[in-house]
């Protein structure tokens, strides 16, 4: 595990334990996102679950930061971050078990814009 | 033994047996893209997930070993939704334009899409992941179609040994397979044996096609088309179009030469015939070097991919190799020299050689240099089983009511020692009926060699078989092989040299013909019942339907020598039938 990540890996259990976190949406979205892309150069290409749906995932935050997250978008995360409970290894794995954290204190937060379509 | 429930079935099994073996043997499919059994276990495509009670994540059934007391749901809510969402992700990243796949209507990964409805709801159908066409005479690839099931990968190193398709992840989110980056297949080390195209469950990996320049050749009116087919292939078309794999070969030959006739070809021969006359020149070439001192062992050059390999690998070995073309060069050789101006008033250059074959390596084969006479290359097209099934098909032939034809040509008759060319040991059987008849001037009695023949689950990896007979007074050392990591092995044998070898058979694809590269696809069955329904066929087809099973007998092959060739290994003879061998070049990277 490079440094980089490991501190954002640290500064991702702090707020994501948290059950009331109190960042904004897009705070939240971006906080994710900079995670995922963090495990980057973790992800060796071999099994899907892990190397497509983490794109997948970072794709459909992107639509929250355009304001464009409808409630199929989140459906779409929720099934995407439960899928990589399927991965090969620990590195499919962790993302999938910290996004399920992520589900689980924010969910409000991800519902949030997508009320407003 | 172990005892385990899956889906409510409490079974015992063997302690070591994976999770999907285990669920196979009760009756309950689990499904799979990227396993071959014993060589490709990696648990990569995630499609055979399965719920295993205690375990807070899913399995793949394929590589998970069983464990005492095991509880396992193979069919519940969280496994289908994984195995939806894992197909989704990968048809977002496939493109579908399924009505021109090479694959055609039998693709595995689109089977799996139908069974799961998969649907698109915030990505539409993907582009590929990268939009690369890598060509290559014998074989091509698409990447906009892989979905890295890897299988390619296992089955080049672990079965072919050439390792020349590699999964490459130094970008792990891109990740891609390809040969040498940047090179076509014929510059990397690829020795286009087609195992690859069989195990890929898309259309990315195919045989180029050919298709087109057989049609343009048979629209053209000045042109003679004279079509030879291979013996394996009799085996295997009739699965095409609903037989049985190992269907008798009389039940299908009929039907098979009508419909050729049907589909426009002008004169129709066998390459039986070119076998016969391959054994001939290859059984005097071995007494030759029996007799005089040359270099032995005699190696089998009917093989066009085991030739490759020794260019490639074994440089130093190719004087081993028998300078007799391969049985459809050398014909093709002699319907343009011999039998057009002779029986057809046709010139060399105003006839067109097409060969129908069970391999894609003869795509290549037939560019090589060396394989010309009077710079009239001697074969000018070259199809696979699938693409014949495919040209029927599209001539809207109904091939299973087709009135049987048998054609007239003198080089459509030929003994069952070219028949069994087809199989793995079956050039060893051939050349041995005609040496050991030459040799010992009296009638053989058992033409049955059996050390050549048996099939088992190592026949899917490659197998070494080895004998001695006595004939004429010599012992000969004889070993077939077949399978490249069967080959490699016996490289190591002869390098150390501790057996003296006389006459070896190499051939490439595990099982011979009857399992090459361009035979049509089986997903139901595992390689080695394949190999075994297929050789069963063409042995049946030897020893109960042929007269003359013997290729010195064969009439037309005699008369041949007697018009055209005078005797085996004369001068006429290495000009139309021989031909040589030159190191080359490869780069794998």
């Amino acid at each position: 595990m490079t440094t980089e990540s490991r501190d954002v890996n640290n500064l991702f259990e702090k707020w994501v334990l948290d059950a009331d976190t109190k960042l904004s949406e897009l705070d939240l979205v971006k906080n994710i996102k900079t995670y995922l892309e963090s495990q980057h150069p973790e992800i060796c290409g071999k099994c899907t679950p892990c190397r497509d749906g983490v794109v997948k995932i970072e794709k459909l935050l992107d639509k929250y930061i355009d304001g464009t997250a409808t409630l199929d978008t989140l459906s779409e995360f929720e099934k995407l971050t439960y899928n990589l409970r399927a991965s090969r290894c620990s590195v499919g794995l962790d993302i999938g078990k910290n996004l399920e954290v992520v589900l689980e204190n924010n969910y409000n937060v991800l519902y949030k814009p997508v009320k407003e379509y | 033994m172990a005892s385990i429930t899956i889906n409510g079935k409490t079974i015992k099994v063997k302690n070591g047996t994976t999770i999907l073996s285990a669920a196979t043997s009760i009756g309950i499919r689990i499904p799979t893209l990227c396993f071959i059994e014993e060589i490709n276990e990696i648990g990569f495509c995630r499609i055979c997930v399965v719920e295993v009670e205690g375990e807070q994540d899913l399995v793949s059934s394929c590589n998970t070993e069983i464990k005492n007391g095991m509880v396992i749901e193979t069919d519940s809510k969280k496994v289908i939704e994984s195995r939806t969402n894992t197909l989704q992700l990968l048809a977002g990243k496939h493109r579908f334009d399924c009505w021109k796949c090479p694959k055609d209507g039998m693709c595995e990964f689109y089977d799996i899409l139908k069974e799961y409805d998969i649907l698109f709801e915030e990505f539409g159908p993907g582009i590929g992941r990268k939009d690369e066409l890598i060509i290559g005479t014998g074989i091509s690839m698409d990447q906009t179609k892989c979905i890295l099931c890897k299988k390619c990968v296992a089955v080049c190193s672990e079965v072919v040994t050439a390792n020349v398709l590699k999964f490459r992840d130094d970008d792990g989110m891109n990740p891609f397979v390809s040969p040498t980056i940047g090179l076509n297949f014929d510059e990397t080390g690829c020795i286009f044996c087609g195992q690859c195209v069989k195990v890929c469950p898309t259309g990315t990996l195919f045989e180029t096609d050919h298709i087109g320049r057989v049609n343009a050749m048979i629209r053209d009116p000045k042109k003679l088309v004279v079509v030879q087919i291979a013996p394996s292939v009799k085996t295997a078309i009739g699965e095409e179009f609903g037989y049985e794999i190992g269907t008798p070969i009389k039940e299908v030959e009929g039907k098979m030469f009508k419909a050729l006739k049907l589909l426009g070809f002008d004169q129709i021969t066998d390459v039986g015939w070119g076998a016969d006359l391959t054994v001939l020149e290859e059984g005097t070439e071995l007494i030759n070097r029996l007799q005089n001192g040359g270099k032995l062992p005699l190696f089998t050059s009917c093989c066009p991919a085991w030739v490759r390999y020794a260019e490639l690998y074994e440089p130093e070995y190719l004087e081993n190799l028998s300078t007799t073309k391969s049985p459809h060069i050398a014909q093709g050789s002699l319907i343009k020299h011999y039998y057009a101006p002779k029986y057809l008033n046709k010139k060399p250059e105003e006839v067109y050689v097409v060969s129908i074959m069970p391999c894609t390596a003869k795509k290549y084969e037939i560019d090589c240099p060396g394989h010309e006479v009077d710079d009239i290359r001697d074969v000018d097209a070259v199809i696979t089983v699938r693409e014949l099934a495919k040209m029927i098909k599209r001539k809207g032939l109904d091939f299973k009511n087709l009135e049987d034809y048998v054609p007239e040509s003198p080089l459509a008759k030929f003994t069952g020692a070219g028949v069994i060319f087809g199989a793995a040991g079956g050039v060893t059987e051939g050349a041995l009926r005609t040496v050991s008849e030459l040799l010992d001037n009296k009638p053989l009695e058992k033409l049955n060699y059996k050390f050549t023949r048996g099939s088992d689950l190592r026949d899917s990896k490659g197998v070494i078989k080895e004998t001695t007979i006595k004939i004429g007074g010599n012992k000969l050392n004889i070993a077939v092989v077949h399978g490249g990591a069967a080959i490699k092995e016996m490289f190591k044998r002869l390098k150390t040299g501790k057996k003296k070898y006389h006459f070896i058979e190499f051939m490439e694809c595990p099982g011979g013909c009857v399992n090459g590269g361009g035979m049509p696809l089986v997903r139901d069955l595992p390689m080695h019942e394949v190999i075994k329904k297929r050789t069963e066929a063409l042995h049946r087809y030897d020893s109960e339907d042929l007269p003359l099973r013997k290729s010195h007998e064969n009439p037309s092959v005699l008369k041949a020598y007697e018009e055209f060739l005078v005797k085996p290994n004369s001068e006429e003879a290495h000009k139309y039938c021989h031909t040589h061998f030159t190191q080359k070049e490869y780069r794998n990277e």
